[in-house]
């Protein structure tokens, strides 16, 4: 609350009274916006509670529904005595086939029958994380042919399809697996590596679309410095999700100390054997100390 | 009043998914002793509008069929299947429109001689831009549990929660023990005497040994192994056996370097060639 406190008072009586009624229009409107306030807490809160009583409700049905099953599952038979038809019998059947129909996915591989014959659908995961998917449409024909397909251009599909396709369609579908997976590991680690490492790179992460030339400066802090060091990665075999050549480079002007130096090859080390992101995670966790237990 | 209405944000989204969780269509095992009333309703809420059993029935080939296609194709048989989901309670009030949802899912099948069972939890988020889903626990049981390179392989695979890489693997390892068994079968045949499948067909070892050269012997060892990543790879050794005598004789150090040499053997050939060069060099005093 400001008082005019110039020293020199409005002419006594009238200023006090001005400054009375501005006290008194004040506290009113703080008394209006509190009731306000009040007023719409009031709402929220009955609200609230509606929708308390609501999902508490729902919760009770879906728990009722897990019972049920688990019930059924248990083979307890309800109290009214039943004729298990053929038509339920087929019903269930059918029921059951089309969910294991769907879970074909968790196994890499699913797909329909089409009018020419059948697509393939490609399931992509990595360390437990489910990706991407990818068809191929085979037409069932002699010689067996692919009608159409969403595999990206830089996966070597002409190759796996001269090799396997005709003689071995089961280890064509799962040859492809390996490389589309693989792609989809390296891709996950280099999107993890920008997304949540960003601090550490000195500079853009630079990638080709296969994701298997990686090249990166970044930096971690030694002994209080910033030591500036550039990774290239290179994955030769491209059904794997771990580089087969590795380089770490120093990037700073100074000269590199013998401890900078084993750091430097402890680094190689980590990017041969871990994950990309799972690296640097552990550079995060290390700060300043040289951790070489991470090195074996 | 952020708070409170955060809180009524969460509680709407907690039941909006509850109501989809409700009003899912049911999965195998579900309508387990339901009474024919409810069965009709379902019936009658289908899609597909069921006009009378005779095409339920043929439907029903048309999905069996396709299944069986199915398994065929990627040689893996999957016999049954269920799965649950629950809604996760959200108690942070913070989160703005975060759906999280769990299933858990059973899973049990084979793979030619290999039988699975698989249960493992799948978390679903869904928040405003993306739905992204992790898989967040793996257990694996396989039989037979003989194949003693398959329980460090499962065990990582649970570590990893990796789902589809356990069904890749699995895949090639059971194609590399199928081919290891055609290929000594088909030197058992070619050669009855001087083959010896002591374990039989199915197992890692094949012996060689010439009736012209009692004491002598040729100890194949053939293991399929499965690496860190999960990749499939054969791994081929040879055991020379020979008589006391022999190896005194041996001043070349032929018998000492023969393992090393067979794997270099290995490398030019191939197995089946190798193999196939092996035996004949035991057994060229035989007449066949």
């Amino acid at each position: 609350m400001e008082w005019a406190n110039d020293g020199k008072s409005k002419g006594g009586v009238l200023a006090h009274l001005e400054r009375l009624e501005i006290q008194v229009n004040r506290s009113r409107k703080n008394s209006e916006d509190l009731q306000r306030a009040q007023a719409v807490e009031g709402a929220l809160r009955t609200k609230i509670h509606k929708l308390r009583c609501l999902r508490d409700e729902l919760r009770a049905e879906a728990k009722q529904r897990q019972a049920r099953i688990k019930a059924s599952a248990a083979n307890v038979e309800p109290d009214q005595t039943l004729e298990i038809s053929e038509q339920e019998v087929a019903e269930r059947r059918r029921e059951n086939v089309k969910a294991i129909l769907r879970a074909y996915r968790f196994t890499g591989l699913s797909g329909k029958l089409t009018s020419r014959g059948f697509c393939v659908c490609i399931s992509t995961a990595f360390e437990g994380n489910l990706l991407d998917s990818y068809f191929v449409d085979l037409v069932i024909q002699k010689p067996l042919r692919i009608h159409h397909h969403s595999i990206p251009v830089f996966i070597p599909l002409e190759e796996i399809s001269a090799k396997y396709l005709q003689t071995n369609i089961q280890h064509f579908l799962f040859c492809l697996c390996e490389y589309l997976n693989a792609y989809a590991g390296r891709k996950y680690q280099a999107d993890r590596l920008q997304s949540d490492f960003a601090a550490f790179l000195a500079g853009p992460l630079r990638r080709n679309s296969l994701c298997n030339l990686l090249s990166f400066t970044y930096k971690v802090e030694l002994q209080g410095q910033s030591v500036p060091f550039c990774a290239r990665l290179r994955y030769k075999d491209l059904t794997t999700t771990l580089p087969t050549d590795v380089t770490v480079t120093y990037q700073g002007t100074d000269a590199l100390s013998p401890s900078w130096e084993e750091q430097r090859a402890s680094h190689e080390n980590l990017f041969f054997s871990k994950p990309l992101h799972q690296v640097f995670t552990s550079f995060a966790r290390k700060g300043e100390k040289l951790d070489m237990s991470l090195v074996s | 009043m952020d708070a409170l209405q955060a809180e009524v944000r969460a509680l709407e989204a907690e039941i909006a998914a509850l109501r989809r969780a409700c009003e899912e269509p049911r999965t195998a095992g579900e309508d387990h002793g339901r009474a024919p009333k409810s069965l009709r309703e379902m019936y009658q809420s289908d899609s597909e509008g069921w006009a009378s059993s005779k095409d339920l029935r043929s439907h029903l080939g048309n999905l069996e069929s396709e299944l069986l296609f199915l398994s065929t194709l990627t040689g893996i048989s999957i016999r049954n299947y269920s799965m649950k989901t629950e809604v996760l309670t959200n108690t942070e009030k913070t989160e703005k429109s975060i759906t999280k949802v769990l299933q858990r899912h059973r899973l049990s099948g084979n793979c030619q001689m290999i039988t699975f069972q698989l249960e493992f939890q799948i978390l679903e988020i869904q928040d405003k831009e993306s739905l992204s889903s992790v898989i967040t626990d793996l257990n694996i049981i396989m039989e037979p549990t003989k194949y003693s390179e398959l329980r460090e392989f499962v065990s990582r695979a649970e570590e990893r929660r990796d789902l589809l890489m356990f069904f890749r693997s699995l895949h090639f390892f059971v194609e590399w023990c199928e081919y290891r068994k055609r290929t000594f079968e088909h030197f058992k045949e070619k050669y009855p005497e001087a083959v010896h499948l002591p374990e039989g067909a199915a197992s890692s070892c094949m012996v060689v040994r010439s009736a012209c050269r009692p004491g002598f012997e040729l100890v194949i060892v053939w293991r399929v192994q499965i690496d860190e990543e999960g990749k499939v790879l054969p791994k081929l050794d040879l055991l020379p056996k020979a008589p006391q005598q022999a190896l005194e004789l041996d001043r070349n150090r032929v018998l000492e370097t023969a393992p090393r040499s067979f794997r270099a053997l290995l490398g030019v050939l191939g197995i089946e060639a190798a193999l196939e060069s092996l035996i004949k060099s035991l057994c060229t005093a035989d007449s066949s």
